[in-house]
């Protein structure tokens, strides 16, 4: 055990002061780039108060860690400033919301009830097409991976026509006695200009991520490129915020809250529904 | 990696063994030293950028330096490089991108770095590896003959994988945590 210390003691000496360090030859103007929330994973912490202003974490002991003031001072700089959508009542809100003392509310990276929009290009069959991919974090038995739910891509969407917007009267079926027919009329449900949408069970959502896949596989996409990503939060009661990156002049810049709404608990599965077909 | 290093690194892993954290969990003391394995090898990488970007370091010298970086990376790695007008990314092997940097036109060209680099948290992946990011700022200047210069400033998103390996020291197996390097985001910053 005695050499064990020793040697702890020892190599102590020689793991380097990360901060006192220097790479190279170092350009000193770097206050905004202290500003800039550079990582999601610094807009977590940054969000929660568990770091100060130059990125080091703060020890669970320490007064200032996860401390309800700190927070309302850090959490107002976390959003951005030049955006128009948000309030600055509805801000106000938010902030005193998740840092009251009583019962505050923290990010969790692994707290679900969040996710990603990624904005891609794609050779699709010969021409460059836009295509969204949605993607969450899934736990595994060891750790985690970040998996897509779903694709937003318009050549699909555009091809599922929506059955509600069909009335009454123009509604096609088939017969409840068509069985005894052996569904002989199954060729009027696939005539060429018919709307099988209509022929599909009750609740009948197309999964675009399948028809992705397939056409994938088909070699009808190829990958071009990554355009923009966001993410949607969900983890606050009664709220919801955007996350985006910003890449401009001043201290306002990297991941900040883009947008921002007061929503029920009950109404959530409903704006999600929206992000994920809009 | 020298072998001291490993050793020491190996003696400092077996030191905090015995506490709460098993054999492949990672507690914040030892987060701690990973983080500086992780930054030394971010500052061995940026060192090497230098060089090989620098026009006063001879061929077969960059050459060699470009073997010494290849080092550091996973084999996949990968560099996703975007300008502020030119938002695509475009996607290099590291060798191809430290070649490019390499062949650039200018008589003169200085890279320097800003004293600041974020480290996010270790995540463990499903192959039992941890990953992170670090995050640094460069400076590049380029000059030619002509007066003509080019300034920009990058922010380099670089992957950090840790892995827990085993070696034989005195014929004892011991425990250490390896760091490689894996793909790199390279983004223009407006300043």
């Amino acid at each position: 055990m005695k050499l064990t210390t020793v040697c702890f003691v020892f190599i102590l000496f020689f793991i380097p002061n990360v901060q006192s360090q220097t790479i190279d030859k170092f350009v000193d103007d770097e206050s905004m780039l202290y500003a800039h929330t550079k990582q999601v994973n610094q807009f977590f912490r940054r969000f929660n108060g568990e770091e100060d202003r130059y990125g080091e974490r703060f020890s669970i002991n320490d007064p200032l860690f996860q401390n309800g003031q700190y927070r309302k001072e850090f959490i107002n700089l976390l959003f951005d400033k030049e955006s128009t959508i948000i309030s600055n009542t509805l801000k106000v809100d938010f902030i005193d919301d998740v840092s009251n003392a009583e019962h505050p509310n923290f990010l969790n990276f692994h707290g679900g009830k969040w996710f990603a929009q990624v904005k891609t290009s794609f050779l699709y069959k010969g021409s460059e097409k836009e295509c969204t991919l949605f993607l969450k974090l899934q736990e595994e038995k060891v750790g985690s991976k970040w998996v897509i739910t779903n694709v937003l891509f318009e050549p699909f969407t555009s091809y599922f026509i929506n059955t509600d917007s069909i009335s009454e009267s123009q509604r096609k079926f088939l017969h409840p006695l068509s069985h005894e027919l052996d569904f002989m009329n199954l060729i009027k449900v696939f005539k060429q200009d018919q709307i099988i949408e209509q022929f599909a069970e009750e609740g009948f959502s197309p999964d675009y991520l399948s028809l992705f896949i397939y056409e994938f596989r088909k070699g009808s996409f190829q990958f071009k490129n990554i355009k923009e990503v966001k993410f949607h939060i969900f983890q606050i009661n009664n709220w919801y915020f955007e996350l985006s990156e910003f890449n401009r002049k001043g201290n306002n810049s990297g991941w900040l809250i883009s947008n921002l709404l007061k929503i029920p608990e009950a109404d959530k599965e409903i704006l999600k529904r929206f992000i994920y077909h809009n | 990696m020298s072998k001291l290093k490993i050793l020491l690194f190996a003696v400092f892993c077996f030191a905090f063994a015995a506490n709460t954290f098993s054999q492949n969990e990672i507690s914040p003391e030892r987060k701690r030293a990973i983080d500086s394995l992780a930054l030394e090898k971010i500052r061995d990488l940026s060192k090497y950028i230098s060089i090989v970007g620098s026009k006063e370091t001879p061929f077969s010298e960059a050459n060699r330096v470009i073997e010494r970086t290849l080092e550091l990376f996973a084999d996949d790695a990968q560099i996703g490089v975007s300008s502020l007008y030119q938002p695509e990314i475009k996607y290099y092997g590291v060798r191809s991108y430290l070649e490019h940097l390499m062949a650039l036109n200018y008589d003169k060209i200085t890279i320097s770095w800003y004293n600041i680099q974020y480290i996010s948290d270790l995540e463990l992946q499903p192959d039992g590896r941890y990953v992170g990011v670090i995050t640094i700022y460069q400076r590049f200047e380029g000059e030619s003959s002509d007066g003509l210069s080019y300034k920009d400033t990058t922010k380099k998103d670089i992957t950090v994988y840790v892995e827990r390996k085993q070696t034989q020291i005195g014929g004892k197996l011991i425990g250490f945590w390896d760091v490689m390097l894996g793909d790199v985001r390279v983004t223009e910053t407006v300043k």
